[in-house]
């Protein structure tokens, strides 16, 4: 998991080359203005379709890229803040509970993965990818919480969504 | 590891042994006699045991006060970034809450200047919770009213996404013993302070060791000869004498001064030995609070920080130092600016000040500030709530000494206006209706929606002085402000209830083993017969919400609220379901917040993180959530409440906010009109008001006439967002007709849109009311209540407030 964060930061960096600022608090960290792809981190699929940006806020992006590096560099409870902090700007970005979902869930917090997860959904509005990127959370995290039964049934829902 | 204090008395102890020693081979070799010898070994024993003693003490006396470092609170910091709602002013005082000054050319750290467009401005290092942060020097514009541009001036004008402001410091946490602090290290203390303090005091202080032998020669003499006991203290032994606060004034103590003074110098340098005496020296009394050291004193007199003191008022402050009693500058005004004018002739004598300085600061009044603030915090309620949340992780001990770094929620600017809006509208409402003025106290919470923050707390009218905090310690009933947890059981049966379904209004009488038989009544005395439940909930009917809580289940109803976050299970009786049970608006705030976060119950958070005195990041207090509440019945929930701002017993607000904000609220009063609450949200704001009175007396006050209209006042300065919620996917949206209850075409300006659980809307289809038709049927039960139209509405609530 670990190295496809890693993977993952160096083509933001790659992305970020295009010319864009970075945090105001850590420059250096850059990220491109349109998005990139989700990390294929627990209970998220890696997609060969480009995803939609997680935001046209600059500030959002630039936050969002900054957890996504501290995630990567296992700074998970920084990422947290980050996402927060994002979460601030804009409450209502059901990607952003997305995310927040995914980092609870590398901390092992299967209870509020799956909480925030849901709160991705009910903010996802007809976006059926990332309502299946948030059951597969689900998914994954009643795994790890030693329910099989449920997890299997939220990945199926997932996988109903991505038809 | 022998404790330091400990290991250098030993070496004292030591050199004290050996100095001794000597004296006794002198004394031994003089007096040979046995008695004599025998009598000044016990003399030499005693004298050194108290040196000792005298030693010990008045180490731990200061190592006690020396290393006791507050815990330090901040407000949240503001995060700027292009697209944010911010005027230029708003900014500038966002700049000077953290002491930034204007100057012409904004390079150097906390400095800026307002341009054409914007501000130019430099910040400071700064060190956050993940990091440090290096000073930057920006641009800011702004256009209708928000962010268009932050730039980096020393980059090339590179576009920055985002900045974080430097928090402002809202409190401390502070020692105990009803001592406040606002403890200062001797680099934070203005030079003039110093100088002017040296000049008055002790002259000879950086080169005295402790005791000024002429000094004390003179009062000594004039003791002696019976003149009178005299001073002459040096700014060690004033120090030493503080910390053993007595008025007694006797040789023996004097003598014990001059011991303590000079064991003081011989173990600590000058430098600190000042540092502690600005922070420990007294400077008045405020009831059973004394004030001690120069920033509280700044605090208590002036109600500013130290380092925003002009001259004038750093010399009244020194000149208090002779004697806060007597120099006591609003019981003493004119005794005190005498005084003041000496110490500021003397610093113009020994050019610490030019003259040009002198005669301008001479001239002015003493500026003391009326009535003191209980604190140095202007936030004493949330400080309370930070305080009590900090207690439950943290020894009290370590808040008061290690220096811990508290970031906290605190929006300073929500605080401001919920502060206004109580204050203003208590005062008004007092006014309009002739009852005796501040016998009306209030509360507010204001929170996101979306995070559970605490972003204001004000627990009384007087907002800036602590006390009884009735936001979080005022326990009340709330009466109808439990309402919507009985609507929103109803709504969880998707089979039985919509927001159309009739309700009985009738009569009724509930017989309970363990309490009086039960009739509730309508705030009108009247019944309605068959009423639509939303427009139960919207015209808050007793009647008919006690019989639909009854058939749900008590039990059921009263275990919900504990799966919403209030703590104490309400009394099981019927009564609780029309709020006969108290809670605190903060826990009122709790209840709301979820019904405003879609049925996600997030716990209310004051505190973000801790950092340890050295930066280190000690804790976080993450956003958690949890679903309580299954989104479709609580978006029907929220359309109700909604319903009650746009056509039931808040429609008053439509004085206050436009009716596209949509914002979702309920009024709450208790009997005799004791209590007037409203909880309400919007899009990013949930806030919660109470009005009454601390005797519990009656206030006349309905929620609709008291708590709402501060409510309204809040919220048209804040700004919020429209509510929105985002819509279940087993939700749709359908076009009804008032009279009928039955769908109608798209196109029906009569109609009302309301949410129904996919498979409850109504399927029969009505014909298009007409205006007329719909304003004869208007108030008439059993079908459904139309919006009054705009002229109705405005005397309707107007009504209701003068009622």
């Amino acid at each position: 998991m670990i190295k496809s964060w890693r993977l993952f930061s160096i083509i933001l960096l790659l992305a970020g080359l295009a010319g864009c600022a970075g945090v105001a608090t850590r420059p250096g960290t850059v990220i491109g203005p349109d998005g990139a792809p989700l990390p294929a981190g627990d209970g998220a699929s890696a997609d060969s379709v480009p995803l939609p940006a997680v935001s046209d806020n600059r500030a959002v992006i630039a936050l969002v890229g900054r957890a996504r590096l501290d995630a990567g560099a296992g700074q998970r409870e920084a990422a947290g803040a980050s996402l927060e902090r994002a979460l601030r700007i804009e409450p209502r970005n059901a990607w952003l509970w997305h995310e927040l979902a995914q980092v609870r869930h590398a901390q092992g917090q299967y209870a509020q993965a799956i909480s925030l997860a849901r709160k991705s959904i009910s903010f996802a509005g007809g976006d059926k990818r990332l309502q299946a990127f948030n059951w597969r959370v689900i998914g994954n995290a009643r795994a790890a919480q030693g329910d099989p039964v449920g997890a299997e049934e939220a990945l199926k829902r997932a996988a109903e969504l991505d038809k | 590891m022998a404790h330091p204090v400990w290991q250098k008395t030993w070496s004292v102890t030591r050199r004290f042994g050996s100095a001794l020693h000597s004296a006794w081979v002198w004394f031994r070799a003089r007096y040979r006699g046995k008695p004599v010898r025998m009598t000044v070994l016990l003399l030499l024993l005693a004298l050194s045991g108290y040196l000792l003693y005298l030693d010990i003490t008045i180490r731990e006396a200061f190592e006690g006060r020396k290393f006791a470092l507050p815990a330090r609170v901040y407000a949240r910091a503001l995060e700027v970034y292009p697209g944010l709602k911010l005027t230029p002013d708003e900014f500038v005082a966002d700049l000077q809450a953290v002491s930034y000054h204007e100057s012409p050319e904004p390079n150097e750290p906390a400095t800026y200047k307002r341009t054409l467009k914007g501000v130019e401005f430099a910040t400071r290092e700064f060190v956050f919770w993940d990091g440090r942060q290096a000073p930057q020097r920006l641009r800011i514009e702004f256009d209708d009213a928000k962010v268009t541009l932050l730039q980096d001036r020393a980059a090339g004008d590179r576009d920055v996404p985002l900045l974080r402001l430097e928090p402002p410091v809202i409190g401390g946490i502070y020692p105990g013993h009803n001592e406040d602090r606002a403890l200062l290290r001797l680099n934070q203390v203005p030079k003039t302070l110093i100088d002017a303090l040296i000049a008055i005091e002790d002259r000879q202080y950086y080169t005295h060791w402790g005791i000024d032998p002429r000094g004390i020669a003179r009062a000594l003499f004039k003791t002696v000869t019976g003149q009178r006991i005299e001073g002459g203290s040096t700014l060690t032994q004033q120090l030493v004498k503080n910390f053993f606060l007595t008025s007694k004034r006797t040789l023996t103590r004097k003598a014990t001064e001059v011991l303590m003074a000079l064991l003081l110098e011989m173990h600590y340098g000058k430098d600190e030995i000042l540092e502690t005496y600005f922070n420990e020296i007294y400077l008045g009394q405020d009831a059973n609070r004394a004030i001690h050291g120069f920033g509280l004193a700044s605090h208590f007199y002036f109600d500013r920080p130290l380092d925003r003191l002009e001259l004038h008022e750093l010399a009244t402050l020194v000149g208090m130092v002779k004697g806060p009693g007597v120099y006591d500058p609003r019981k003493k005004p004119e005794r005190t600016l005498h005084r003041r004018n000496i110490v500021l002739q003397e610093m113009a004598r020994l050019n610490f000040i030019t003259q040009a300085q002198f005669v301008e600061a001479r001239q002015k009044p003493l500026g003391v500030v009326h009535r003191a603030p209980t604190g140095t915090s202007p936030y004493p309620a949330f400080l309370q709530l930070v305080h009590r949340q900090l207690r439950r992780d943290y020894h009290e001990d370590d808040l008061r000494s290690e220096g811990l770094r508290i970031f906290t929620t605190l929006d300073p600017r929500t605080q401001r206006h919920a502060e206004q809006a109580l204050t203003a509208r208590l005062a008004q409402i007092e006014k309009a209706r002739k009852t005796p003025a501040k016998t009306l106290e209030g509360a507010v919470v204001v929170t996101s929606t979306q995070h559970g923050e605490v972003l204001a707390l004000v627990g009384g009218r007087e907002a800036r002085f602590a006390g009884y905090n009735r936001a979080i310690d005022a326990q009340r009933p709330i009466g109808s402000l439990a309402k919507p947890i009985v609507f929103l059981t109803a709504l969880e049966d998707k089979d039985r209830y919509t927001l159309l379904t009739p309700l009985n209004d009738g009569p009724l009488v509930w017989r309970e083993r363990g309490a009086a038989d039960w009739e509730p009544k309508n705030y009108d005395r009247q019944f309605h017969g068959q009423v639509p439940l939303r427009i139960v909930l919207a015209n808050s009917y007793n009647v008919s919400t006690a019989r639909l809580g009854i058939d749900l289940g008590v039990d059921r109803i009263l275990d919900k609220l504990v799966r919403f976050g209030i703590e104490r299970r309400p009394p099981p009786y019927a009564s609780s379901l029309l709020g006969a049970f108290e809670l605190s608006p903060l826990e009122v705030a709790q209840l709301y917040q979820t019904f405003a976060d879609g049925g996600f119950r997030t716990p209310l958070r004051a505190i973000r993180e801790i950092v340890t005195a050295e930066g280190k990041p000690l804790q976080r207090y993450p956003l958690n959530v949890e679903p309580v509440a299954a989104p479709a019945p609580v978006y029907l929930l929220t359309a109700a409440l909604q319903g009650v701002v746009r056509e039931g017993t808040g429609q008053g607000l439509s004085y206050w906010l436009p009716a596209e904000l949509r914002a979702a609220g309920k009024t709450g009063t208790t009997d005799g009109l004791r209590d007037s609450w409203f909880a309400g949200y919007t899009g990013d704001r949930v806030a919660v008001v109470w009005i009454g009175r601390d005797d519990n007396q009656p206030t006349g006050l309905t929620g609709a006439s008291g708590a709402m209209t501060v409510w309204g006042e809040l919220m048209k300065s804040l700004k919020p967002e429209p509510l929105k919620p985002a819509l279940p996917e087993n939700v749709e949206l359908v076009r009804i007709d008032p009279l009928t209850g039955l769908r109608t075409a798209e196109d029906c300006e009569t109609a009302v849109e309301l949410p129904f659980i996919k498979g409850t809307a109504p399927t029969e289809k009505a014909s298009c009311a007409s205006p007329s038709a719909l304003k004869q049927k208007a108030g008439g039960a059993p079908a459904d209540k139309p919006a009054p139209a705009p002229g109705d509405k405005k005397k309707s609530w107007l009504r209701r407030v003068l009622e």
